[in-house]
Formats: structure tokens, sequence, C-alpha cells
């Protein structure tokens, strides 16, 4: 079929759908001249007419519910595009009276109406309008039947159809995971993605927005999680989003992939199997931070995977972008790029290997120095995992660049599960300093950067785990026997005792 | 006035000379190239610029707010549309025509949205309508200020517009219908005035002639052999064809040492009932279409001329390459060809013209014999390199126009693959050697049902966009571009990618 045809058939009929609601437009508005030129003053009843149907619209909700019931093709068609206008005005849209008022089976009813492509389009409209709603908005125009009709409608030669059908089942699968199930079983699934083939030919990109979005809402939510084939059908297609240019489309395929990461790791292998990593990466670089948000959180979900699929990510080049993010002036970007270092320290070392020769620790360092707190907190963890998984020399490396000083300085942090993170990691440095015999000059250090006296004060936290840790840490470490000092006197006794060490 | 095409509305320029004489109207006619000469040109003059445009002709122009929007822009909301938020769950459809200053950016989205749809559908194809001359001519004639001459203007263009294929078979013969009312209302009255011979005395008459290109100016062989139709038809590039050829002169009862000689020195004997003769014998060759309805010319004492010859020798006359002169010049020059008073001209523009169709059918055939034309998928392909004989005419557009029309048509006949047959072709040749540019045109595929739509224009400047290839969309034709050497390839590779 040559590509001509189908073109020529939508712009025909595209252009005379448009004259014609011109028309119908016109219509209406001279009935609003008469009827606001009336003039009276208005009884209650009048009043709560009123209130439904503003000045632009002209018939009341009672004669919409008329006319919609009634024989009349033309009386359809205008109540229809009142509704919708009401439900399309900026404040206070009616549409719980419009639900009240019944009419939703019937406007259901004409999206088949095949033979009206404006009444569809209108009822259309007027259905994405109150599923846009809350819940139980939503749900009520679902029971009356508009997930099969919509989904017929995604098939319609006209492309204004096909594509608010597209927006009125993104609202609908975007409620929650129960309608998003199903609408696939409904059959959703290969009408939308024929869409994206037809859309990008036209170049239509508004209409290829519209369709990403819907996507990502099926890709959305948990308990369940969408099903796994229907996960399988969309993916090759968000791959193909992933090369447009156009930044929304980018950015909420990048959700989409975002929330198909967050789950197990069968979930998280699916995604990356497909080989999406690197094009992911890649957007992590992208100067527009409504396409890093969603590209950094799908490759920080995959790195809570195994260490293969981290591994995977990293091959992908997610070291090289993670620096940048490290610095983000966005704090988000910030605390969700530490996040994301903090799980790959948590790997073998070889991976930890890769984190120093890829530079991420000079950045890990200086975000924990002066990040915002959220970043901090993150970044502590980093270290913490880092410390616990790598080897001696890794560590050494580690507080070569520096990273006792920000480190000590968070112990005067108020969130207790920080602070034990903390002092769990210094645990570890001493270990790592046992083993090279150097544990005076870690000592040293500590004393020197101010840590000795907060983890004293840490003593007497009003967290249990946290003073049992810091009393474990110093008794362990800073006792006369280890450094050939004179004992510790417990607080309460005689001022502090001075402490030094040998070098 | 404005001239906006040299071909276009070229007739239509003359007639609007005619009238505004009638009227003592004061004009200035300002011949234009492209779009970059009519913005300045539309700049200089725009107080008294009119827009002509015939009311039936089903342009499908958008309506004016569907496009523009007159209130002040909304300064772009910074902030939450921008940021790394999470995409709503749900989205409302807000009303498009109530636009208040507090709109949401991601309203406007959907009103922007919209507008590119239909912004697009209009501009998606590119189409001929109504000859504007002869638009021009039902100006005069509602003004009651029509002459023969104008008649006879208005013919031209409609059958340029035959000739290079922009309309559609109905559309040319619903326009021929108009035209012959006016050539029975004209030239019946002037009935009288035929047996006089004076040399301003004209006479348009209706006829149903041989579309054999400039055959009463050449040898009926030679016309045979440059006419698309039966060229590609009888596949003359071919030694088949070439035998067919014999064959039908033969089943004529034609010898060929006459059809090889000037018509008019043709036996008047094998002359007499010659269409009807040519038509019977065509018709058992496959060509069902050898004879079309359209008008001639006649003036002075032996001036005869069709239609499609004038069409050709101004043609050729606005493209001539032989000296190299600025378009402008050649312009007038063609203007001039088209009085009365400029015959040599004329027959300079008709020698001109049989060199154009001679070059236009070797480079076919060599095309054709040589596997020229490739499949690249969407469309068909055929690139004129550097040194091919007579690639200096095709740098002009209409001529390389013409040569793709012929080019398709001939390949159609000549290759078997079903599906080649339906795709649309793209031709380049090299335009400035020294510059290193190309010029391309792009058109539709060859079919009956064809409505001469074509979309070239967009798939160009989209492919030009996404490769950042260094080209100039300056026709108004815009499914001409021209383009540099180097970007050749990429400019391709992206068109194809695009319309896969």
């Amino acid at each position: 079929n040559y590509l001509m045809t189908s073109f020529e058939r939508q712009r025909m009929e595209v252009n005379v759908e448009l004259r014609k609601a011109k028309k119908d437009e016109q219509i209406l508005k001279r009935r609003n001249i008469s009827f606001s030129s009336m003039g009276e003053s208005l009884s209650p009843e009048q009043e709560k007419k009123n209130a439904v149907s503003t000045v632009h619209c002209c018939l009341s909700l009672e004669e919409i519910v008329q006319a919609v019931n009634g024989n009349n093709p033309e009386l359809h068609l205008k109540a229809t595009q009142t509704a919708r206008r009401m439900l399309s005005r900026q404040r206070n849209p009616p549409l719980n009276q419009i639900i009240e008022a019944g009419i939703i089976p019937k406007l259901v009813e004409f999206l088949s109406r095949n033979d009206n492509v404006t009444l569809q389009f209108e009822a259309a409209w007027a259905l994405t309008n109150i599923a846009s709603g809350t819940s139980d908005q939503t749900r009520a125009v679902v029971e009356a039947g508009a997930v099969p009709a919509f989904v017929a409608l995604l098939s319609s030669p006209h492309m204004h159809i096909s594509e608010q059908s597209v927006w009125a089942l993104g609202n609908i699968a975007g409620d929650g995971p129960m309608y998003r199930d199903s609408l696939i079983h409904n059959n959703v699934i290969p009408p939308l993605l024929a869409l994206v083939s037809t859309s990008s030919l036209v170049f239509q990109v508004g209409f290829l927005r519209n369709i990403t979005w819907t996507l990502s809402n099926l890709c959305r939510n948990k308990n369940p999680y969408p099903p796994l084939e229907a996960v399988r059908q969309i993916l090759p297609v968000l791959i193909r989003l992933l090369k447009h240019e156009d930044k929304d489309i980018l950015s909420d395929t990048c959700w989409a992939v975002s929330y198909l990461t967050d789950g197990s790791n069968d979930r998280i292998h699916v995604v990356v199997e497909t080989g999406i990593l690197p094009r992911l990466v890649e957007l992590m670089a992208s100067p527009e931070l409504s396409v890093v948000t969603p590209a950094l959180r799908a490759i920080g979900n995959v790195v809570t995977g195994t260490d293969e699929q981290t591994q995977m990510a990293i091959d992908a080049g997610v070291l090289t972008v993670l620096p940048q993010l490290l610095q983000h002036p966005k704090p988000t970007i910030q605390k969700e790029a530490a996040w994301t270092l903090s799980n790959i320290a948590a790997g073998p070392c070889h991976q930890i290997q890769q984190l120093i020769t890829c530079g991420l620790l000079l950045p890990l360092v200086e975000l924990l120095d002066k990040g915002e707190f959220k970043a901090q907190k993150e970044a502590v963890w980093a270290v913490a995992n880092f410390t616990t998984g790598g080897t001696v020399q890794q560590v050494v490396e580690l507080v070569q660049y520096g990273v006792l000083k920000p480190l000590l300085n968070l112990l005067s942090a108020r969130d207790g599960k920080t602070i034990l993170v903390i002092l769990d990691t210094i645990s570890n440095l001493f270990l790592a300093a046992e083993k090279l015999e150097e544990t005076e000059k870690l000592c040293f250090l500590v004393e020197e950067l101010g840590g000795l006296e907060k983890i004293e004060a840490l003593q007497t936290h009003n967290n249990t785990m946290v003073y049992q840790a810091a009393l474990g840490l110093i008794e362990r470490y800073f006792a006369s026997e280890v450094c050939g000092l004179s004992q510790l006197l417990p607080s309460g006794s005689m001022g502090r005792t001075v402490i030094t060490c040998d070098l | 006035m404005f001239l906006s095409d040299f071909r276009k509305e070229f007739y239509e320029v003359i007639v609007t000379q005619a009238l505004f004489q009638c009227d003592h109207v004061q004009y200035t006619l300002v011949p234009v190239s492209g779009w970059q000469e009519l913005e300045t040109a539309f700049l200089e003059h725009k107080d008294q610029i009119k827009l002509l445009i015939k009311q039936d002709d089903d342009l499908e122009i958008p309506a004016y707010d569907d496009i523009f929007r007159d209130e002040e822009e909304d300064e772009d909301d910074s902030g939450n549309e921008s940021d790394g938020s999470e995409p709503s769950g749900k989205r409302k459809r807000f009303e498009e025509d109530i636009m208040e200053r507090t709109m949401k950016r991601r309203q406007r989205r959907e009103w922007e949205a919209r507008r590119r749809e239909i912004l697009f559908d209009y501009e998606q194809y590119e189409y001929h309508g109504t000859s504007s001359a002869m638009v021009m001519f039902d100006l005069a004639w509602i003004m009651s200020k029509d002459l023969n001459d104008m008649l006879w203007w208005a013919i031209v263009g409609l059958t340029d517009q035959w000739v290079q294929d922009k309309i559609t078979q109905m559309k040319y013969v619903t326009d021929i219908g108009t035209l012959q009312r006016h050539v029975s209302r004209h030239n019946h009255r002037n009935e009288d005035e035929e047996n006089s011979l004076s040399i301003d005395c004209m006479r348009i008459a209706f006829e149903y002639d041989l579309r054999l290109a400039l055959y009463q100016h050449w040898s009926l062989f030679e016309s045979l052999c440059n006419t698309c139709y039966t060229s590609a038809s009888l596949k003359l590039w071919s030694v088949q064809g070439q035998k067919r050829l014999q064959e039908f002169f033969a089943d004529m009862g034609l010898p060929l040492k006459q059809v090889k000689q000037k018509f008019n020195s043709m036996d008047i004997s094998l002359k007499e009932n010659l269409q009807e003769m040519i038509e019977e014998s065509a018709s058992k060759f496959g060509m069902k279409n050898l004879r079309v309805q359209t008008f001639s010319i006649h003036f002075g004492f032996k001036n005869k001329f069709l239609a499609s010859d004038i069409v050709y020798a101004t043609a050729s006359l606005m493209e001539n390459i032989e000296k190299d002169e600025p378009g402008t010049d050649n312009f007038i020059k063609a203007l001039d060809s088209l009085s009365r008073s400029n015959l040599d001209k004329l027959h300079q523009g008709l020698e001109l013209a049989k060199k154009q169709l001679r070059a236009i059918q070797q480079t076919v055939a060599s095309c054709i014999c040589t596997n020229l034309v490739i499949s690249q998928g969407p469309f068909l392909y055929c690139y004129l390199m550097e040194g091919t004989p007579d690639v200096k005419l095709f740098s002009k557009p209409v001529s390389l126009c013409l040569l793709s029309k012929y080019l398709l048509k001939s390949f159609v006949c000549s290759t078997k693959n079903k599906r080649c047959k339906l795709l649309p072709l793209i031709v380049a040749a090299p335009m400035d050697v020294e510059q290193g540019t190309v010029i391309m045109v792009g058109i539709p595929p060859e079919t009956e049902s064809s409505d001469k739509k074509n979309f070239f224009g967009r798939a160009f400047e989209k492919a030009a966009e996404s490769t950042n290839s260094r080209t100039l969309h300056n026709h108004f034709d815009m499914s001409i571009i021209e383009l540099k050497m180097e970007d050749r390839s990429k400019f391709l590779d992206a068109l194809i990618s695009l319309l896969s």
C-alpha cells in the first residue's frame, strides 16, 4: 500500500471535519448571544442551571440530557459539544454533575458512531476529561464500557479521533494497575504500537507525545506490575522512541523505562537484555532536566540489580556520566546520582575498582563535603558500601582522597541512621588500617580532624545503637593500650584527658 | 502584480499587461525566480499588492484562527513544565478557543500540536490549481475586456500545465471545455473577418490533434522519436523498439523517406487523413491516446501553431543556456516571443525546443539502457553525472522536471518490477560545477489515478534539517531544491529512512 493513499484519505477527512466543526461552533455561538441577551432576573432554579452552564454554553444540563437521550442526531452533537465545553473549562468543570446526570453511557455509545466523526470526537474529548478526574470519576467512564470502544477507535482512519482515544486510554491506565491491566486485556497494545509507526511517518510529534505518555502509564504502577508479556511487547517501541529528538517524548519514554526497571531483578533483566542501556546513559547527559531525571532513575534502578546487570550499566558508560551529575545544580539529581553510586559501590571489588579508575572518588568526596543534605546521606552510604566491599588498597585510596574529614563532619547530623552508617564506616576503615598496621596513623587523623571529639560525644546519644557503636570504637581503637596512652576516663569524671599518639 | 514563477504565471502576465494597457493602468512587472526574491520584492511593493485566487478551486486553506493567535504570546512558564517531575497520571484536555493569559504551557502545546497538524496537511502536498493565465482571462472576461489574444494566452497557460504533467487528465479536460466555450464565442464572431489576410488577424480553433511534439514544424519521424508518449510506449531506446517504429510507419503506409522530411514538405496525399490513420495504427501498437483535445492559432498567411508548440518554444527560451544570460533576460525574450510580431523569436524558440526534446530523449534512453535508474526502497533515483552529454541543459528546473517526467514514464514502461512501477522518482544533476551544487527534483509516481500531488517539498525540508545539509529551497515548486554535492549522500540516506 503506497504511503500516499492513506495520507490522502486522512488529509481530506480531517479538513472536512475542521470545516464542519467550525460551522457547528458558529451555530452554538449564535445561540449564546440570544440566550444571554435575555437578561431577566434568575430564579433559583435558573441560577442552579447556570452554575453548571456558563455564558459559553447554551444548553442547560437538563437540555443536554434530553438531547442525548432523544433521537435527533443534530441535537446529539450539540449536546455532546456543550458537555465537552463544560468539561474543558479551566475553573471547576462540573465532572460530578455530568456523571450524575447519567449521560456517560450515551457518550460511550456515541464513540461507535462511525457515521458521525464530529460526534465521536466530541464524545471522546468529553469522556477524556471525565476520566482525568478522581478514581471514582474514571471509574464512571470505565463502567460505562468506554474501554473497548476507545480501543476500537485507536484504529480510526481519522487521526484526531485516534489521538483523542490514546489520550482517554492514557487517563484510564493512569488510574492504577487494575485499569491498566484491564486495558491490556482489552488488547490496547497492538493498535497503540501500530500508531507509533504511522505517526512517526507523518511527522506528528504532538500525536507521538500523546502515545508515549499513554504507553508510560501502561508501564506504570506496582502491585501488581504490568504483565511481563505486555512489557515485552512495548519495550521495542520504547527503544525506538528513545531515538527521537523531541524532549517530551524522550522524557516520558525514560519514565516508562524507569517504571519497568523498578522491580525485581527479573524485571530489570527484561529491560537490560534489549540493549537499551547505552542510549539511557547517553540521555543521562542530556541538557534537559526532564530527560536526565528519569534516565538517571532508570539506570539507578538497574544497578540495584545483580552484579551482572550492574556491570552492563558500567559497560554502557554510566561511570563517565555520573561525575557531572554528582555536581548537578539540581539537588535531586545529586541525590539520585549518589544513590546510584552507592549501589555500584556495593558491588564486587572489580566494580569498585572501576569507580576509582573512572574518577568517581573526587566528586564523591566533594559531594560528601558540600552537597545538599539528602545527597550527603546517599554519599555516606556510598562510602560505607565502598569500605565494606573494597580491598585494603581501595580503601586506602579513598582515604587518600580526603574522605575522612567530610565523613567525620557529618557525625553532627541529627539523623541517627546516618550516624550509625558513618560509625560503621569508620570501623571498616580501622579494619583496613589494622591489616596495614597503621591504626595509630588513623587514630591521629581522626583526632586531628576533630572526629574523636564527635565520637566521644556520641557516647551519650539517645539512640542505643549509636552510643554502643561509638563506645565500641573508642574502646577498641582509642583506648590507651592500643595507642600506648593513658586510659580514657569515662565522661563525668575530671574532664577530658588529652590523648596523644605516637606516629 | 507578482509573477511568482517564470512558468506558472508567465502567461498570466501577458493578459494582465494587456488589461492594464486597456485601462491605462500603471503597473510594475517584477519577475522573480524564487521565494527569496519574492520576499524582497514583496516588501518593496507591499502596498500595491493584491492576491488573486479562483474561488472554485478547492484550495483548502486553513482558517486564520487555526494558525495564528493574535494575543500576546504567553511568557513561557518557567518551572513546572521543564523540571524533572514525573508525568501526571491523568491529564485533562482544555478548551482551545479560550486563551487566557494564564493558560498553562501544556494547553498551549495542545493548540500548537493541532496547528502543526493543520499546517502539515496544508503544506504536505504541492499541486497546481487552475492555471493563473486562465484566472486572469476569467477576470478579463468578467470585466468584459477579454480579447482573443488573451484567450490564446490562457490556452497556452493551460497547455503548459498539461505538457509538464502538473494537472490531472480530468482537470485538463474540464478546463479545455471552459476555454472551448470562449473560443466559440470569440471566433464565431470573427468568422467574417476570417477571410481577411491581414497580419493582425488571428483565429483560434479547437483541435483534436496528435500529441506529437512540434510535429508540424519538424518531421514526423523526429517528432515521434522525441515525444515521450510514443517513445515510451514503443520503447524506442531498444533495438526492438526501433524495429517497432519502422513497423508502425509501414502499417500506415508511410515511406521512411517521407516521414523523415520536414512535415510541410511531405506529400500532400500522405497528409490527408493523417491524424485518423496514425490514430488507428497507434492503437494497434498499444497507444490509445495519441490524439488530444487542444487548440491552434492561425494568423498571417501561413502561420499555424498548436498551443503545445508555443509551450515548448517559450519554455526553451526561458531556460536557454546557449548564452549565459541572467534569467530575467530570458524571461523578457520569452515574453516577447509570444507577441505575434516577434515570429523570429518564436522560431528560435522552436529550434531550441527541438534540441531540448532530443537531448531529453537521448538522456532517457541512455539512463534506461545503462540502468541508471535505481530503486532506493521508497523511491527511484537517478543521478546524471558530470560529463553526461547535455547535462548543462538539465541544470535548469523546468528542463530537469520534464526530463524526470519522461524518464519515469519510460522507466515504468521498461521495467517488469511491479513494485518499482509505483514508486516516485528523484533525479539529480550537477547545477553549478564551480560552486559544487546539485539540483534535485522529486516527482510523484506514474499511476493512472494519480492526482499529481507531490509530497517531496516537505520531505526534502525534513531531510535537509535532520542532516544539516546545505540546501536551497528557493524554487516556488518546493519539490525542486539545490544542494551541495558533498551533502548528497547523507541527504539521500535521510530521505530513504524518512520515507521508509
